[in-house]
């Protein structure tokens, strides 16, 4: 009996094992069944296109100091934040500022006192469907100018001693900080801003960057009207007298500081919202991971993207970017550009698009070290400089057409270059000239001591070529180079310096920066009256670009007579294609190789 | 047992704590964390320097600073605390940044290891057992240039040569292998086989001939398919491969002589090859999970084929019915992945070109489990081989060193002595001991190849761990290298851990106190 | 049948005979051939780049130096040729630039050169140090077993826990400028836990051995019984870890300069010429593949003669084989 028992009590758990398992099984199997046939479930036919880009994105907002990266920027700029369509404006490869009128106008009522007025398209959407308002150009204003900031720095430290800083900006307040609260007509939709000093670049100040929709939602306001209350009822911050924080702004703020930083697809659709033609899709943090987009679907814009995808992959390795090319993993590359790279794009059919990069290497001179305080010094070491030599080993291989750089405010692509240069004097010191610099230097033999990135090959090289082309004169140039060049810079424990600036391209707000006295990024102790005049003047001139222009010249001019250094050559670069999709254009600005999608189509 | 385990994990903490300490420092050290904002002519740099000073604390001295960070890890651990590993430099939570990267990284190496110790091993042992023969020498010379290979080297020699002239062969419409390089192949592999009989002359040339006929032939069958744009097991050829491995497991297992493991394993590899009918239509419906549970009711059902079937030697039975189930479900399984290739290379956004030399999904590619599993293999294919390449040496090297060692014991030769077989002696004897050094090796290793990962990372653009720690390292990051740290010393610590454990089971000479 | 001759004498007479002992090495190693080429090619490339570009202050046959930049000759390319005129090639001639220039017109023969003595620096020095620091290491945590041995092996894991490659990318990061020397010491000093751990597990188990116990009723001091009793049993496992170190010091100081982090311009190594050349292997091969060759050879030499050595220090491996004992009862059939 008892082993019967048994048996059917086994018999029956080994039923209900199985029934489990069933139960499992069918649990654990897909909804509806696919065939395997139809892997791809794509709706239209417009297809891909894949981009590789070196850096990894690391937010959808590109303009705090803690994601102000080309990637990001990128993500901002096919997102229409605060810059590229669907916004204000965008910029195009020759650095003109380019309305974009889709979503509304910027128009200069008065240059003295400087009156700016903004208006909304009255169709203007967000991706999600939701209006434009003068809500959203009031918020990006708060959040521009630091308005609401009462806060003091430490001048040598740059620590905040007291008071608030609420929304954190890469870029700075000035120009805006003069603003007083806008008047805004809703009705109307205009916003219009009244600057209490001129300001030169007001023309790149955007007000469409984030929705205020969004913000309201997520600083706990009923709707955006509310947050426009809110910041209307808001008195200025005041340093003299700092007030506790403000928890309202303070939750703002902190959307606008950290809430768009992602290190995986947001779950928040409110991050998504676009005001440019495409709306994130998809994403995946680091090195080796994407960004990817879909059209929006409210975009109105005369351009349109005649493809459904766009995907960035972030692909650190140069040569990684160049066998993914070749493999059709993406289609379009920004690769650091050398010599190898472009014949090996050209071996396998690439389609190479050549062009300059913003940035450009320099040799400057500490005017108040020892061996350089003396002009003739400093004009004998610039005649042993090998700038052509230079340019023919590290550009020329990149770009045949190359040629050395003779300006140390425009470069070649910007329309002003040419005349910089018939003005400025630089192009004296094309090919060293042996003779005339060991004259000046009468048999003395100074020792010069040169700080470079030796993580840089091209900082290298050029070090090398340097060294012994000056040795040649009597020069006795000694190593200072360092990976940790940067925090030696402005020390003062060398006579030379090789490094790059990035030049903005577009907008003046950097010129005291370098070239007047004290500077903070006047690294080399160089002081001229007549320069730190003519910088000042330059940051008050609005509206005359030919002014600028003539004031920037005349820097240039100065600083080729003071024996400033000499520029050395500007960056190339490069954009290349699989063949796979045309109507890519190179664009040396910060955007780079995206900023026309709207003109790619995929060939075949 | 308990009391040397519970004082391993309070060694292993300490450990950790003192290893961090160090990491922390020298990272911290090692350059200057403000580099990108002191090169800026951003016109508010000076400000943004102080407010990251602040942020981070960089006015702490670094040994100082480390408290700092330790109280906030040690939150990792103690239940209800928050687990704060810091930010990096963007702000961005260190906790936000791992879990991702440990995935793709895990994933790799984990892969990477199994693979390398199975081929190490096997052919480790190949080697010892033919010493000296041309398979030996030749094993010996791969072994050393695989290993002396820099890893991005070969990654870039399998990017060029696997991936993309693969992918050109299969796109270009004519893949097929040709005669002469069927020819050639076939040669290749008759050569390898011949040496690895070894023995008379007569039995080379017969192991030559069989190889070179039996190779071209098939290659010549693969053409004649299109099998690389169709490919397939097919009912005929899975038969076949099911009674390979039921033929070679009990060979090797447990001998011919065995007539009820061979009976064990025939039904095994005929439920098996039965099932490969039976389910084609639940596996269309299938998710991993799915599959998983087919696995353990295979395992399962095998175990009670063996117990049944079992009699006096019912250890062996079993083992020799669950290998081979298990070995015949993976072909069943490996075929139904192949069933989706066609699909796989013909979507829009693979177009003939599989093998991928760049992430670790197609982008956007959406299917079945079939079609995205195919997906990841393709990605992770060149990547998990560069990387096995760097441990395979050392594997090869210790398992026929390991087994040379153990062959000449005293044991061994007592086995033999009683007139056991060849067979018997190196599976039962002498495998078990010679696994004693492996598990060390394997410990190790697991910290190499973390490291190797670094590179293998970088060159396939797989954003991994190894991705974090060099673009962190680049900007003096310290907290997400910490991070870094964290996970691959847990994972070290746990391996060394597990090492220790085995080799006191292995070797009970070896007293656990 | 020779086996448990020898067998017996090197477990009876271990301590007596030791000086024939290590004269038996030698020979068995000189006997064997692959690791003697090995060893000879290995010592001929070392001497060969040191004749060449010269050491320290002394100059080397080979004019050029591997800092100068030079005008480019035929764009850079090799002027090597091994092809003789009477076959339709340049003749057998070194020629100006034999590896070729870099894009800056720096001799790349006179760079590699410099690397190759630089790859030696690393080799001698980290492989050197690792070695004695985890020999002594592993030999004294596992003869003394308890708590030495436990606090040796927690100072262990705390070293083993990084790998090497991330302790040696910031301690590359710090020291890279301050030389070769300088680099490849303060590697070696975090690349020793391997072989610590290798020798202790085999102190563990030699210390259990009857010989040990004999030499310990002997009187022997602990110093003698672990350097002169235990460590050369113990040597086989040294050196083949050893070699492998050794291997894979070059392949450590080529992956730092892959990263950014190992020895830095306008110094020259093999690693640095090779990650700085990598976008040229498609296009100016010569500038991949001439360093890329002096780093792989002398890696696989480097095994080879590990490999040698291992045979000569442990001959019992060398005496064991399946085929003779396979064949020999088919013999013994065939005769009956």
């Amino acid at each position: 009996m008892t082993h019967m028992m048994r048996r059917r009590g086994r018999a029956l758990a080994g039923l209900a094992i199985g029934t489990a398992a069933m139960v499992a099984l069918a649990g654990c199997t897909t909804s509806t069944p696919e065939t395997g046939e139809s892997g791809d479930t794509e709706g239209t036919t417009g297809g891909t296109i894949s981009v590789a880009q070196t850096n990894a994105a690391t937010a959808l907002n590109s303009s705090t100091p803690d994601t102000n990266l080309n990637t990001n920027g990128m993500v901002d700029y096919l997102m229409g934040m605060g810059t590229g369509p669907g916004s204000f404006f965008y910029v195009d490869p020759e650095f003109n500022v380019v309305p974009d009128e889709t979503n509304g106008t910027v128009e200069l009522v008065s240059e003295d006192p400087l009156v700016v007025t903004y208006t909304l398209d009255p169709e203007a959407v967000w991706s999600d469907g939701t209006p434009m308002t003068t809500n959203d150009l009031l918020l990006s204003w708060a959040i521009q100018s630091g308005y609401y900031d009462d806060a003091t720095f430490d001048e040598a430290t740059g620590e905040v001693t007291e008071g608030n800083v609420y929304f954190q900006l890469a870029g700075s307040t000035s120009g805006l900080d003069t603003t007083e609260f806008p008047e805004i007509d809703a009705e109307a939709g205009t916003l219009t801003l009244t600057y209490g000093e001129p300001f030169v670049d007001w023309n790149l100040v955007n007000l469409i960057t984030k929705p205020a929709h969004v913000f309201a939602e997520h600083a706990g306001f009923g709707s955006a009207e509310e947050l426009a209350t809110f910041l209307e009822e808001t008195p200025a911050g005041d340093p003299a007298a700092p007030a506790e924080p403000n928890e309202q702004l303070t939750a703002l703020a902190e959307l606008w500081n950290t809430g768009y930083n992602i290190t995986a697809m947001p779950e928040d659709e409110g991050l998504l919202v676009s005001a440019g033609m495409w709306v994130p899709k998809d994403f995946q943090a680091d090195d080796g991971g994407f960004i990817s987009f879909e059209p929006n679907p409210e975009w109105r814009g005369e351009m349109q993207p005649s493809f459904d995808e766009l995907i960035i992959r972030f692909i650190g390795d140069p040569n990684a970017q160049i066998t993914a090319l070749q493999n059709g993993e993406v289609h379009v590359i920004e690769p650091q550009p050398s010599a190898d790279t472009v014949s090996a794009i050209e071996a396998f059919g690439g389609t190479l698009i050549q062009g300059a990069q913003l940035s450009y290497d320099h040799l400057d001179l500490t005017m108040n070290s020892e061996v350089f305080s003396d002009p003739a010094v400093r004009e004998a070491f610039l005649l042993t400089i090998p700038r052509q030599q230079i340019l023919e080993s590290i550009v020329t291989p990149v770009d045949p057409e190359a040629e050395v750089l003779n300006s140390q405010q425009f470069v070649a692509n910007q329309p002003q270059y040419e005349d910089a240069v018939a003005a400025n004097g630089y192009s004296d010191f094309a090919e060293p000239d042996i003779e005339r610099a060991t004259e000046l230097l009468a048999g003395a033999t100074p020792t010069v001591s040169i700080l470079y990135n030796t993580a840089n090959p091209n900082r290298v090289d050029a070090f090398q070529l340097i060294q012994a082309s000056a040795a040649e004169a009597g020069f006795n140039v000694e190593d200072a180079g360092s990976p940790d060049w940067s925090s030696l810079l402005g020390s003062g424990g060398y006579d030379a310096s090789i490094f790059g600036w990035i030049s903005p391209g577009v907008g003046y707000a950097s010129l005291p920066q370098i070239w007047q006295t004290g500077g903070g990024g006047n690294y080399n102790g160089y002081s001229n009256p007549e320069v730190d005049a003519l910088a000042d003047e330059s940051q008050v001139t609005i509206g005359d670009e030919e002014r600028i222009t003539e004031i920037m010249i005349e820097i240039d001019r100065l600083s080729r007579e003071d024996f400033y250094g000499l520029p050395l050559f500007q960056t190339p670069g490069l954009v290349a294609t699989n063949g796979a999709v045309d109507g890519v254009v190179y664009n040396g600005g910060q955007t780079g190789a995206i900023w026309n999608t709207w003109e790619w189509t995929l060939a075949g | 047992m308990l009391s040397f385990i519970v004082r391993r994990i309070l060694a292993s903490i300490l450990t950790l704590v003192v290893a961090s300490f160090i990491m922390y420092v020298l990272t911290a050290y090692s350059g200057n964390p403000l580099q990108d904002l002191q090169a800026s002519n951003a016109p508010n740099a000076q400000q943004l320097i102080g407010q990251r000073i602040e942020r981070l604390s960089l006015d702490v001295p670094p040994p100082l600073r480390w408290f700092g960070w330790a109280a906030g890890a040690a939150g990792c651990i103690v239940p209800f605390a928050t687990c704060d590993l810091g930010t990096d430099l963007n702000y961005t939570a260190v906790t936000a940044l791992l879990p991702n990267a440990a995935a793709s990284t895990v994933r790799l190496v984990s892969a990477s290891t199994i693979l390398a110790i199975i081929f190490g091993v096997i052919t480790g042992i190949v080697s010892a057992l033919r010493q000296y023969s041309a398979f030996d020498l030749g094993m010996t010379f791969v072994s050393f240039f695989l290993y002396s290979l820099p890893s991005f080297l070969a990654a870039v020699l399998l990017k060029e040569f696997v991936a993309i002239d693969f992918n050109n062969w299969l796109s270009s419409g004519d893949s097929e292998i040709g005669f002469v390089a069927t020819a050639v192949i076939a040669l290749v592999i008759a050569v390898i086989m011949q040496a690895l009989v070894a023995g008379s002359t007569r039995n080379r040339v017969i192991a030559f001939a069989i190889s070179a006929a039996a190779t071209f032939g098939m290659l010549y069958y693969l053409d004649a398919v299109d099998w690389f744009q169709r490919p397939g097991l097919g009912a005929i050829g899975l038969a076949l491969l099911i009674a390979g491995i039921v033929a070679g497991v009990t060979a090797v297992v447990s001998g011919f002589g065995n007539r009820r493991a061979l009976i064990g394993a025939g039904v095994a590899g005929v439920l098996a090859y039965v099932s490969y009918f039976v389910l084609q239509g639940l596996f269309a419906v299938s998710t991993i999970w799915t599959i998983g549970i087919l696995g353990l009711a295979t395992l399962a059902a095998c175990f009670v084929i063996g117990w049944l079937i079992g009699g006096p030697d019912r250890g062996q039975v079993i083992r020799v019915t669950m290998l081979v189930g298990f070995l015949s479900s993976l072909l069943v399984i490996a075929d139904r992945f192949l069933q989706a290739w066609p699909a796989y290379l013909a979507s829009p956004r693979i177009n003939n070109r599989p093998i991928a030399t760049v992430g670790e999904q197609t982008v956007g590619l959406t299917g079945d489990m079939w079609l995205m599993g195919l997906d990841t293999f393709t990605h992770f294919l060149l990547p998990t081989i560069s990387l096995t390449l760097i441990s395979f040496a050392g594997y090869t090297r210790y398992a026929r060193a390991g087994l040379l060692e153990v062959m000449n014991q005293d044991y061994i030769r007592t086995a033999r002595a009683k007139g056991l077989s060849e067979r018997v002696v190196v599976t039962r004897h002498a495998f078990r001991n010679m696994l004693i050094p492996i598990t060390t090796i394997v410990a190790a290793d697991i910290g190499v190849l973390l490291g190797g990962a670094l590179i293998t990372e970088r060159v396939f653009a797989i954003s991994g761990m190894g991705a974090l720690f060099n673009a962190s390292l680049g900007r003096v990051d310290v907290n997400p290298i910490m991070g870094y740290f964290l996970v691959i010393a847990i994972t070290a610590i746990l391996f060394n851990f597990l090492a220790d454990l085995s080799y006191a089971l292995l070797d009970p000479r070896v007293r656990v106190k | 049948m020779t086996n448990s001759t020898t067998e017996s004498a090197k477990t009876t007479g271990e301590g007596a005979v030791g000086e024939s002992q290590s004269s038996l090495i030698l020979k068995r190693f000189v006997r064997n051939k692959t690791s003697m080429v090995s060893l000879v090619l290995l010592i001929a490339i070392f001497a060969f780049s040191i004749s060449a570009i010269g050491l320290g202050p002394i100059p080397g046959w080979w004019p050029l130096d591997y800092r100068n930049p030079l005008p480019l000759v035929d764009s850079g390319r090799p002027t090597l040729s091994v092809i003789p005129e009477w076959l339709g090639g340049a003749g057998i001639t070194l020629g100006e630039h034999p590896f070729g220039q870099t894009r800056i017109g720096i001799d790349y023969f006179a760079a590699t050169m410099r690397g190759v003595q630089n790859s030696f620096v690393v080799i001698v020095l980290l492989a050197g140090v690792a070695t004695v620091l985890g020999t002594v290491v592993g030999a004294i945590a596992g003869y003394y077993r308890g708590w030495v041995d436990a606090i040796l092996m927690r100072i262990t894991d705390v070293f083993i826990v990084i790998p090497t490659i991330v302790v040696g990318a910031v301690v590359g990061r710090m020291t890279g400028g301050l030389g070769v020397q300088f680099l490849a010491i303060c590697l070696g000093l975090v690349a020793w836990m391997g072989i610590a751990r290798l020798v202790r597990a085999e102190f563990l188990s030699l210390r259990e051995r009857e010989f040990v116990e004999a030499a310990r009723v002997a009187g022997a001091s602990d110093a003698r019984i672990i350097f002169k009793h235990i460590l050369p049993n113990a040597m086989g496992v040294v050196i083949v870890a050893a070699s492998l170190i050794a291997a894979a010091a070059i392949l450590l100081e080529t992956a730092l300069s892959y990263l950014g982090y190992g020895i830095r311009a306008p110094e020259s190594s093999l690693g640095l010429l090779v990650s700085d050349n990598q976008s040229a292997f498609a296009t100016r091969p010569w500038l991949f593949w001439f360093p890329a060759f002096f780093i792989v050879t002398p890696a696989l030499l480097i095994n080879f003669i590990g490999d040698g050595l291992r045979d000569a220090f442990d001959p019992r491996q060398k005496r064991f084989s399946v085929r003779r004992t396979k064949e020999l009862p088919e013999n013994v059939e065939q005769r009956a």
